[in-house]
């Protein structure tokens, strides 16, 4: 199966990027666990012809060269779907867009490059209160697009809160998140 | 003038050691004033395992302490019923024990050991072990079932407390033993700082108990006395639920991270042994290394928990004493010590009790009162073996629930497993009291009112120490603005919510930082978003 933009993740930077390519007229795709989907936005994007593989999730992507081909997900097995681009948004680590581990916070899905602190003695600050360094980690963007092992892959682009330095989880975040966003389809839009 | 004395014994430390103390000093009649500098249970009582040994884990090496432990077992059976929960456990044998000479060979002496102390041990096969306790590491080689139990230390603490009280003493929290007050060779009584009101106070008795835990060693030098005591941490971690039923333990000579303990809804890994600096105990930091060794050995008990949430990690400190014979302090016995500074030292009215361990807590109780009476002149004999603690007079909590009219709630079966036959002070009267504040503990509006207004509770701490409001699998994340408000309301100073709710989240978030990764980290990640996505700590939008 072939699409124009497959959409990882179906929050609040998912459905922005799916609804504005959608309704520009791309063909589009929305792998979403589930959780945060909004049925309004689920509803606008299937409107406008989207498809939507709710309940799914993406378990590998395919690499050529510096572009990501295709992604499998857990309920099509080896059925891989293509797309010309990817918007990857797939949140923090409650919704594992990031994983920590005791050594080390890495993106699951394609091993992107994550800005984070290797001392875990700065993740935290002792007042819960304060500002944590921990919700600052996320996926590289230079450019807005993702990078693996230091090379920029040129098709794939990060979206909300997986990126480095966007957490809505100390303040209000909305507006950096649709942000986001709408960059990311602006980008795809202009190629 | 003549010194009036308004008390005949003042304990230091509110801890199981100096609650059991009041407790036995109250009922041979005694006039007791207990002074903790926090809250009860703060210090070492609340930061352990649970466990209600059965001293097979002594039995090889510490026959006596063995002995003790096996004793005390079945006391704390008895008089605490509604704190002990008959788990019953085992001690396994890996196939890596017998390369390291704690093979079946070992077990053999283990159980003949179990045995001589009184212990009622037997080998069971290791199938017969995976179907008593289903978790347990499959390959284990061997198993031995033993009378271990839990016991929650907290409601042991508090329920010692309460009886004091009912007795006559007078207890005062958040109570720092400032000096002593002495005339030459004898200690008349203590000074003491109310940290709350900043105000000063001395109260003076013929004899004076320390029972400080690991803060006993400063408690004594200001008596000019010195005890050799060895600070020793313990770090444990608490899991996401109760992975065993069965308390597990490793059948081989003791060592780091080798029991897990069933508690409530969850389940304690522990624990490791550092000495530390004193200065260093009243701020325990779990290490990132202390983790690893206890995850390691945690699944080689029970390979469950590698994929299991870490709830939070924490730490105690052993208040060990070092051997009086032994000048170089390397000697540590983990054996009760109590001593009668006038014969030890020539310092009159002041006697310590310490080393020992929460499960021989009644019995140090009982040295530490022979030896007030010895100085008082008082010839009453010790009662505590056989008086069951209140919450634990009528049975357990079968019995009490049938006391509710029609089908008991969730909520008041909560409460009558954590206060026993204490749940009939509490009053579910109307559809408020009944409503669940902890959903996670079971714990009901009603319940937070009746520990304001019986057990002393004054911040959310305190609350969790006697309801375990908070302490379940979400951490007070989804509750503790909800307990926050209601425990403000109770203590008449609704201005207080959003302060106890902030100090209640640094002490969770302590816990948590310490074990910062996989799904505690999601945890961690939603709890900020939860209380920081709007207005931080605002009821105004509520």
């Amino acid at each position: 199966m072939k699409f124009d933009v497959i959409i990882i993740g179906g929050g609040l930077a998912g459905m922005t990027a799916a609804t504005a390519l959608q309704t520009s007229g791309m063909r589009c795709a929305v792998v979403a666990e589930g959780l945060s989907l909004h049925n309004a936005s689920r509803r606008e994007f299937c409107a406008a012809g989207g498809t939507l593989l709710a309940g799914d999730r993406v378990v590998s992507g395919r690499f050529a060269g510096d572009r990501l081909v295709a992604v499998r997900t857990e309920k099509l097995g080896d059925i891989e779907l293509e797309a010309e681009n990817f918007v990857l948004a797939t949140g923090k680590y409650f919704s594992r867009g990031l994983v920590a581990d005791m050594d080390r916070v890495y993106e699951p899905l394609f091993g992107l490059d994550v800005d984070y602190d290797e001392d875990r003695s700065t993740w935290f600050d002792p007042s819960f209160a304060a500002p944590q360094k921990f919700l600052e980690f996320g996926v590289k963007s230079p450019g807005g697009l993702a990078v693996k092992d230091g090379a920029v892959i040129a098709n794939l682009y990060p979206a909300g809160e997986v990126l480095a330095g966007l957490s809505s989880a100390q303040g209000d975040a909305t507006a950096a998140i649709v942000k986001s966003a709408t960059d990311a389809a602006n980008a795809i839009g202009r190629k | 003038m003549p010194v009036k004395n308004e008390f005949d014994v003042i304990v230091i430390g509110g801890g199981i050691t100096g609650a059991g103390t009041a407790r036995d000093c109250a009922m041979r009649g005694l006039r007791v004033l207990l002074i903790e500098r926090q809250d009860i249970a703060t210090g070492a009582t609340g930061r352990n395992h649970g466990l209600l040994h059965s001293g097979a884990r002594y039995a090889v090496k510490d026959s006596e302490s063995a002995e003790e432990c096996i004793r005390e077992n079945k006391i704390l059976r008895r008089i605490a019923a509604n704190c002990v929960e008959d788990t019953g456990g085992l001690f396994i044998t890996l196939p890596e024990d017998a390369d390291s000479g704690f093979g079946l060979d070992y077990q053999a002496t283990f159980l003949e050991a179990c045995n001589r102390a009184g212990i009622e041990a037997r080998a069971i096969s290791p199938r017969e072990a995976i179907e008593m306790e289903p978790s347990v590491n499959p390959s284990l080689i061997g198993a031995v079932v033993v009378p271990d139990g839990s016991v929650d230390p907290f409601r042991l603490c508090s329920a010692n407390v309460t009886d004091a009280v009912l007795h006559g003493a007078k207890v005062l929290v958040y109570t720092e033993f400032l000096d002593f007050i002495r005339e030459g060779d004898t200690i008349l009584g203590v000074k003491v700082l109310d940290t709350r009101s900043g105000e000063t106070a001395e109260y003076r008795a013929p004899v004076t108990v320390n029972a400080a835990g690991i803060w006993g060693h400063g408690v004594a030098e200001k008596a000019g006395v010195h005890i050799g005591m060895y600070p020793a941490k313990g770090a444990l971690l608490v899991f996401g639920h109760r992975v065993n039923n069965v308390v597990i333990n490793r059948c081989r000579k003791s060592a780091d991270g080798d029991i897990l303990v069933p508690g409530d809804s969850v389940t304690v890994i522990g624990t490791t042994s550092t000495k530390v600096p004193f200065e260093e105990c009243d701020h325990m930091e779990v290490t990132p290394d202390e983790v690893r060794l206890l995850l390691r050995e945690g699944c080689a008990l029970c390979p469950a928990l590698a994929s299991t949430r870490i709830l939070r990690a924490y730490a105690g400190v052993r208040p060990l004493v070092a051997d009086d014979s032994d000048p170089t302090g390397r000697s540590i016995s983990r054996g009760i010590v109590c001593l009668d500074h006038e014969t030890r030292d020539g310092v009159k009215g002041f006697v310590s009790i310490t080393g020992g361990k929460l499960m021989t807590y009644r019995l140090m109780a009982e040295l530490a009162t022979d030896a007030v009476c010895r100085k008082l002149g008082v010839h009453k004999s010790c009662t505590t073996a056989e008086t069951p603690l209140p919450g634990s007079m009528n049975g357990r909590i079968e019995s009490v629930s049938k006391r509710f009219e029609g089908k008991p709630t969730a909520g008041q079966k909560g409460a009558a497993g954590r206060q026993g036959d204490m749940v009939t002070k509490i009053h579910f009267e109307t559809e408020a009291d009944r409503q669940l504040v902890c959903e996670c503990e079971n714990v009901t509006l009603a319940e937070i009112k009746y520990a304001v207004k019986e057990l002393g509770v004054r911040n959310l701490e305190d609350l969790r120490r006697r309801t375990r409001v908070g302490m379940g699998t979400c951490q007070g994340t989804l509750c503790i603005r909800r307990a926050a408000k209601a425990l403000a309301e109770a203590l008449g100073q609704p201005e207080l919510a959003d302060k106890l709710a902030a100090d209640y989240l640094d002490e969770r978030w302590k816990g948590m930082r310490a074990v910062g990764w996989g799904d505690t980290l999601r945890e961690m990640e939603f709890m900020q978003r939860v209380y920081k996505y709007e207005k931080p700590y605002s009821y105004d939008e509520i």
